[in-house]
């Protein structure tokens, strides 16, 4: 039984075909990375899975339901939350109202309901600020809650990203590039983290990473595309041994 | 069939005219990214000026450069000294500024102007040209014609120079265009620049005959520079043309037919611009040669 | 980057639910306390300026609404204005045939009336949301021109509302048998030695409803909603990724600003007492953007601050034309009130962006850090 279904998906933007007919398959608890040199289509995928773009084919299946068709925030209702690799928070608001906008498809206060503070209303805010809470001490994050997220160094913005996907009580997680940017020690704990994540909820993530040590060190299986084709599938030690992944990927690796 | 005619000849020519002041509008977008609410503010300070020197006895080739100059200076002016100040900041602060702009410069026009309606002066007078069944207003077609060699020269200039295809790459890439040397800021004031100079010209066709002059109501004929920009595609400048086309027809037709479209009030046809407008968005929300927008996260 | 996905508004004010919880109640509650004791020690004119103060403030609020949280920039909002003034005056007024014109009216109790006309200007928001929700920031600045052009084409070619250009008397509310009005003939109520007549009452009327409006607007932007639009301001991709179903929240977010501009609207011509169709024109429109951007966009205050600002200034310059330099009695040459007025306003607009893009808002932020720096 697989938790994802990614079928033969197909994007093409003006002269460029950014995924070719890419497939795969994730299983229900697994951390699947998805590597690739830069231009591979990584975030292209990501954004099909959450549905900023429509693929020219193929089709996207979550627990059996078709997400191809669907937009982003029914994506997001069935549970599919993510990390943006160009970090993208409200800059000027606190962490904590980023975190809380991750609560939005959970909580039902309307506009006349909130503009005259009903006491249901009252009731889920207090609620639910009480679990960003928690989820903000889970990363860490108690101490900058109230700072405007904009002003907080990239490494903390970058665990926002993952708090906020977090609020959203995910089913799946996609994570761009979770440790991009982060020095070794940073990016162990990313590692750890994401870990943590998984047997905590019990949910599959998918995870696009750089970084080869931390890929190799958690995933229970990767997928690797190259200028939008798959080029390999397998457990971390079939992809390094797989001769067109070394040829097209590690053998250029210039990065970390 | 011959009204028809008539009406056809009519919109066309009031189009160019109307694609002149969509383009430098459109030109502006594209090299600076800001939304120039002060553009009929351009055109009035073109077609004061050029009025001001006629009444003053300065021939007319020489009154049009004045009024040229001093709009395409004006449009500097503001690129240098109150756009790029603040060019780093949104698209809509930028663009509200440009109102403050438009506000400055119309009252004081519109002061200037008072209760008077001026006179362009123009050679053309009340004179109309006879072709085939179809009276024509020889300044409509002064003003068909100048649009046609102005577009024509502006798109040679685009696709030729270094400069247009600087212009061009900024409003791709502007790294690209930097690697080529040509520095973004050049580029904008170049644009502005530009913008002034077209919307004076367009002042001249706008306020000459069939027109009674130059009066403070001629700024809300300039606004239909607006949509006809976002009919074509507010970063389209072959949309600019074609949008200014089709704002000409569809104006003139419907004050054409104004009997037969009684249903639709008094004097419809000066919403009839945007009418279209809104019609073509409800279909294509960039207008119909702008960009679908393609946004990364 | 496509250029387009940047339409961030200038600033945001943060919202930050401590910080504003400690400062700024108190001192709108001192605002309201010297505003309610106005009309015992100001004349009339005071009182006047201050009724088209407040119906300005409540339709700015709605502005601000659309423009500092939703990112949605609209040059349409006097249409909405309009629809609430002739709305209201419809509903309320009477049938009759005054001179060669004849007028409609339903003659609706005037509290029903106002809440229809308000209703009505939502109304008219959702029929233009396919379009306002659709579009993004600036786009739909250009595209809500439309709405100007199709509102001054409706009232001119519907005198049967309107009343044609000479305009059209407006009905004044009464709420319970309490009449917003002189009064009957002959009567006179006194509070505290005071005679309260028609101004008198409407300063309570405009003070109570930008108060409501103030709070509504205050509250909705902390909650839920508040924070899903700022979220579509800041990224509309992002938002959709984050659950917000971000077509549907444009929509409201027009659809709020337009019954607050249809309100703002109801008081506008309760304070004019008479109005005609080319008062809600395209330099209306531009009046209320320039009233929240010389606020602060984001901030409810600020849009108020900049409501009485842009209000005021021509009725202040033309009352004190003859000791200000500079400016010409009516019919005189030299620079009139009303021109002075504009120049006023684009000036302090085009200063203020350049110098602090907050608005008055930053400003009264940044004094209030100095404060605190120097303690
Ligand atoms: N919105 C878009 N418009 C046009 N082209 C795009 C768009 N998004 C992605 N592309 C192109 O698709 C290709 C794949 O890009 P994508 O961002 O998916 O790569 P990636 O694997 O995430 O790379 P990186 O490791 O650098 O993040 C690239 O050639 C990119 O230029
Ligand atoms: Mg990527």
């Amino acid at each position: 039984m697989s938790a994802l279904e990614v079928d033969g998906i197909t994007v093409r933007f003006a002269g460029v075909t950014a995924l070719d007919g890419v497939s795969f398959t994730v299983a229900p608890r697994a951390i699947h990375a998805v590597i690739g040199p830069n231009g591979a289509g990584k975030s292209t995928l990501f954004n099909v899975l959450s549905g900023a773009y429509r693929p020219a084919r193929g089709s996207v299946r979550f627990r059996d339901v078709d997400l191809t068709h669907r937009a982003p925030y029914e994506i997001t209702a069935l549970g599919v939350a993510r990390t943006f690799q160009n970090i993208a928070l409200s800059g000027a608001a606190t962490v904590e109202e980023n975190l809380v906008l991750g609560r939005h498809h959970l909580t039902r206060a309307g506009f006349t309901g909130t503009a005259l503070r009903l006491p249901h209303v009252r009731r889920e805010e207090r609620r639910h600020r009480a679990r960003v809470r928690e989820i903000a001490d889970f990363l860490g994050l108690t101490e900058v809650l109230h700072a405007p997220a904009g002003r907080l160094p990239y490494g903390d913005q970058k665990r926002v990203e993952v708090a906020r996907a977090l609020c959203v009580e995910p089913e799946l997680l996609l994570l761009d590039e979770p440790a991009a940017g982060m020095n070794a020690h940073e990016s162990a704990l990313m590692a750890h983290l994401i870990r943590d994540i998984r047997d905590a909820l019990g949910i599959p993530i998918l995870l696009v990473e750089h970084d080869m040590g931390l890929v190799m060190g958690i995933a229970d299986r990767i997928t690797v595309l190259d200028f939008g084709v798959r080029i390999a599938d397998g457990t971390p030690d079939e992809v390094r041994r797989d001769p067109a992944v070394q040829r097209a990927y590690l053998g250029t690796e210039g990065e970390s | 069939m011959t009204q028809f005619l008539q009406l056809l000849a009519g919109g066309v020519s009031l189009g160019a005219v109307y694609a002149l002041l969509a383009l430098g509008f459109v030109v502006v977008f594209k090299a600076s990214d800001v939304v120039n609410f002060g553009h009929p503010a351009l055109l009035m300070i073109g077609a004061y000026t050029i009025a001001r020197l006629g009444l003053s006895q300065v021939a007319f080739p020489l009154a049009v450069l004045g009024g040229v100059l001093l709009a395409a200076l004006t449009g500097l002016v503001v690129q240098r000294f109150l756009v790029a100040p603040i060019a780093s900041t949104s698209v809509v602060t930028v663009s509200i500024m440009t109102i403050g702009v438009d506000i400055l410069a119309q009252t004081e026009i519109t002061r200037r102007i008072g209760v008077d309606i001026l006179s362009i002066a123009d050679p053309w007078g009340d004179r109309v040209v006879r072709l085939g069944a179809v009276d024509v207003p020889q300044a409509r077609v002064a003003g068909l014609v100048s649009s046609v060699v102005l577009i024509g020269l502006f798109l040679a200039w685009f696709k030729l120079s270094r400069w247009g295809v600087a212009m061009r790459a900024v409003a791709d890439d502007a790294p690209t265009a930097a690697l080529m040397g040509v520095p973004r800021k050049v580029i904008s004031a170049l644009a502005w620049t530009l913008a002034g100079g077209l919307a004076a010209v367009a002042g001249v066709f706008i306020t000459a005959f069939p027109t009674p002059g130059l009066q403070p109501a001629t700024a809300s004929v300039a606004l239909a520079a607006f949509p006809a920009a976002i009919i074509g595609g507010l970063d389209s400048i072959g949309g600019a043309i074609v949008g200014g086309l089709v704002v000409g027809l569809a104006e003139s037709l419907a004050e054409g037919y104004e009997e037969r479209l009684s249903f639709l009030g008094q004097g419809f046809h000066s919403v009839m611009p945007y009418a279209v407008m809104v019609l073509v968005l409800l279909v294509r929300p960039t207008g119909l040669f702008g960009t679908r927008e393609l946004h990364r996260v | 980057m496509s250029k387009v996905d940047v339409a961030v508004p200038v600033t945001t004010v943060p919202v930050s639910p401590r910080r504003t919880r400690s400062l700024a109640l108190p001192a709108v509650a001192t605002a309201v306390v010297v505003l309610a004791a106005v009309p015992f020690y100001l004349d009339r004119f005071w009182l006047t300026l201050g009724l088209f103060a407040f119906a300005a403030a409540v339709a700015a609020i709605g502005l601000g609404l659309l423009l500092g949280q939703a990112g949605q920039l609209s040059l349409g909002h006097a249409f909405f204005v309009a629809v609430g003034a002739y709305g209201y005056t419809y509903l309320a007024g009477t049938s009759r045939t005054v001179g060669v014109s004849h007028q409609g009216g339903l003659g609706l109790p005037p509290l029903i009336a106002l809440v229809l006309a308000v209703l009505l200007a939502g109304l008219a928001g959702l029929l233009f949301s396919p379009v306002a929700a659709r579009l993004r920031g600036i786009y739909l600045g250009i595209a809500s021109l439309a709405l100007v052009f199709a509102g001054q084409h409706i009232l001119a070619n519907a005198p049967l509302v309107t009343g044609g250009y000479n305009g059209r008397t407006v009905p004044p509310l009464t709420i319970g048998g309490f009449g917003f009005d002189d009064g009957a003939p002959g009567t006179q109520l006194l509070v505290l030695g005071v005679p309260f007549h028609r101004e008198e009452r409407l300063w309570y009327l405009g003070l109570a409803v930008t108060a409501l409006a103030y709070l509504y607007h205050r509250n909705l932007v902390r909650g839920r909603p508040g924070i899903a639009l700022r979220a579509v301001r800041d990224s509309e991709l992002m938002a959709g990724m984050m659950g917000v179903p971000v077509t549907r929240y444009k929509g409201y977010a027009f659809l709020v600003s337009s019954m607050y501009a249809g309100l703002g609207g109801v008081l506008l011509a309760l304070a004019f007492g008479r109005i005609v169709p080319v008062t809600f024109d395209y330099a209306m429109s531009i009046e209320f953007l320039v009233m929240v951007v010389l606020g602060g966009l984001g901030s409810a205050a600020g849009a108020i601050v900049g409501a009485f600002f842009v209000a005021s200034l021509p009725r202040l310059l033309d009352r004190y034309a003859d000791v200000l330099p500079g400016l010409a009695e009516p019919g005189g040459d030299g620079v009139s009130p009303a021109v002075a007025a504009r120049f006023g306003y684009a000036i302090a607009l085009i200063l203020l962006l350049l110098i602090e893009p907050g608005g008055a808002a930053g400003l009264g932020r940044r004094v209030a850090n100095r404060f605190r720096r120097n303690r």
